[in-house]
């Protein structure tokens, strides 16, 4: 990369960034349901920490933080790749094509939005809900690793939903993923152990690559600031991130071709 | 024939010519609703869709809730599937909300307004024809819950009670949906409908018991109207050692939350369309 293509991409990151911050409405609801849902669950599932299968947590809210986290960031990443697909729709891809613009600026600075977006998002549901119960036994390392799984976990599930943008050019497009997103996060571990579920649910749930993305941040949570703990919080969504942004890349260059 | 009989004869022409006129033009919309849903499955298909995405998923992930101490049913979809039906009832309601969107987008309502048509039909069409579509929804939603293994616990009255609260609640859903899609005339209506209804509907017995509650939540779900209607769709599906079980008690409660919030939803939604045509 050269010094010009990064500083195209450090632009085309601030607007996006920008672009997210200026319009709260596209992302506040993203926050406040995971928020929401949290609360909701600790009031409702509250006695079930007790029962066989479920780890040793202090509350339910400390099991249910992981899975906050990872619903905040896939929400906010599809509204981040949303973005991507609008500038297609309203033609401001075209003007950026036209332009002498790094062609993966173009794709590394919209996902520049969503990665800074994964990482505030975690920080303010850790800051949000530790005065409710939902104590990071890692302290404040593990604090930091989490913010870092949030920005990757948003890097991979923005890779993956840009690829959808790139191919379809179509928000509408985008935005159908959601029921998607939505079905996976109910048939994974992010709100109940998979120690708890049986037969076929935990089956799915374990192949369930949510499941793993929650996990990894839930062992921070729960097990405390150690070496496993920290390499699954940040390498399944590193890895995840890499083989996402392949697939963006690769989808990028066929538009690039048929423009 | 005197002149006041003559007006009165003619009142009484005027009142069954109004009638026929209301449950005619009732009818038309009725069809025109379920034309569109066959015209248009990829609008119905995420009502049928949602109410067994719910039960699959909600049975699937908190089986383990069967297994605390007092909860009303071993089976967990017996405890969800009502939840389902319900979620699926309400979205059907309000989504009448959205069509009405479209429609005042479109123009078709304004049409509508033009024509000699009752002010009432174009509330009782649409609602009527919610209610078709939500039986059929409850059907599929009672086939695939048998499949997966609901067993009712008090026979025919286990789906009857299931089928009169998703009838109460998509009733509400429309009356509610209706109104604001009056009030708004835009997409920013469809935005408070799903909230509100999303939210009304878990701040209750949607999810577990009052017994196994805690904090906030329990104190919200006990004066909240769905939870009676929640404890109504599931007294056929509890154990019969349950507290929640078939009887008048658990009944009762029910129907009065649906027969109060229908009313008001629909008077909410007959006067914002007063509104629009002041």
């Amino acid at each position: 990369m050269t010094k010009n293509s990064i500083r195209q991409t450090l632009a085309l990151g601030k607007r996006s960034t920008l672009e997210l911050f200026r319009q709260p409405a596209l992302v506040v609801p993203s926050m406040i349901f995971p928020l929401f849902f949290s609360f909701l669950g600790n009031s409702s599932f509250g006695r079930t920490t007790s029962l066989p299968g479920f780890p040793k947590v202090s509350s339910y809210l400390q099991f249910q933080l992981a899975g906050t986290i990872v619903q905040g960031v896939l929400f906010g990443s599809v509204t981040g790749a949303a973005a991507l697909a609008t500038d297609i729709e309203n033609g401001f891809f075209d003007r950026l094509l036209a332009s002498p613009t790094s062609r993966t600026g173009i794709l590394f600075g919209r996902l520049a939005g969503s990665v800074l977006f994964g990482a505030f998002s975690t920080a303010v549901f850790i800051f949000a809900l530790l005065p409710f119960g939902a104590d990071v036994s890692a302290g404040i390392r593990g604090i930091i690793a989490m913010i870092i799984s949030g920005a990757l976990i948003s890097l991979a599930v923005g890779a993956l939903m840009s690829s959808v943008a790139l191919k379809t050019g179509s928000s509408e497009a985008v935005q159908g993923t959601f029921p998607l997103l939505f079905i996976l996060l109910f048939f994974s571990s992010a709100f109940f152990p998979r120690e708890t579920m049986s037969g076929i649910y935990a089956t799915i749930a374990g192949f369930n690559p949510i499941s793993h993305l929650v996990e990894g941040i839930r062992a921070l949570s729960l097990d405390g600031f150690t070496a496993s703990a920290t390499a699954r919080a940040v390498l399944v969504p590193l890895a995840i991130a890499i083989v996402a942004l392949v697939i963006a890349n690769s989808q990028l260059n066929k538009r690039l071709r048929s423009n | 024939m005197d002149t006041a009989t003559q007006i009165s004869t003619r009142a009484i022409i005027d009142e069954q010519d109004l009638h026929i006129t209301t449950m005619r033009s009732a009818g038309q919309l009725i069809k025109r609703s379920l034309i569109n849903t066959r015209r248009l499955p990829s609008a119905f298909i995420p009502t049928l869709a949602m109410p067994i995405f719910n039960m699959v998923s909600f049975s699937g992930t908190f089986f383990a809730l069967t297994k605390l101490p007092g909860f009303p049913t071993d089976r967990s979809v017996n405890w969800f599937m009502p939840l389902g039906l319900a979620m699926g009832a309400a979205f059907s309601g309000v989504g009448l909300g959205f069509s009405l969107i479209r429609d005042l987008e479109n123009g078709f309502y304004d049409r509508l307004r033009m024509s000699p048509t009752s002010r009432i039909s174009l509330i009782v069409g649409p609602v009527l024809a919610t209610w078709i579509r939500v039986t059929l929804v409850a059907i599929f939603v009672f086939i695939v819950g048998g499949l997966l293994g609901a067993r009712p616990t008090a026979g025919v009255l286990s789906y009857v009670c299931s089928l009169v609260a998703a009838l109460g609640i998509s009733t509400i859903g429309a009356g509610w949906g209706l109104g604001l899609a009056f009030r708004f005339q835009d997409m920013r209506g469809a935005a408070i409908m799903q909230m509100s209804i999303f939210l009304t509907m878990f701040m209750s017995t949607a999810q577990v018991p009052l017994d196994v509650m805690t904090g906030w939540l329990h104190t919200v779900a006990r004066v909240n109207p769905v939870t009676n209607i929640f404890r109504l769709s599931r007294s056929g599906w509890v154990n019969e050692s349950s507290s929640g079980y078939m009887s008048w008690s658990n009944v009762y409660g029910g129907l009065i939350a649906i027969a109060v919030l229908s009313v008001l939803s629909l008077l909410f939604a007959v006067r914002s369309l007063q509104k629009i045509d002041k």
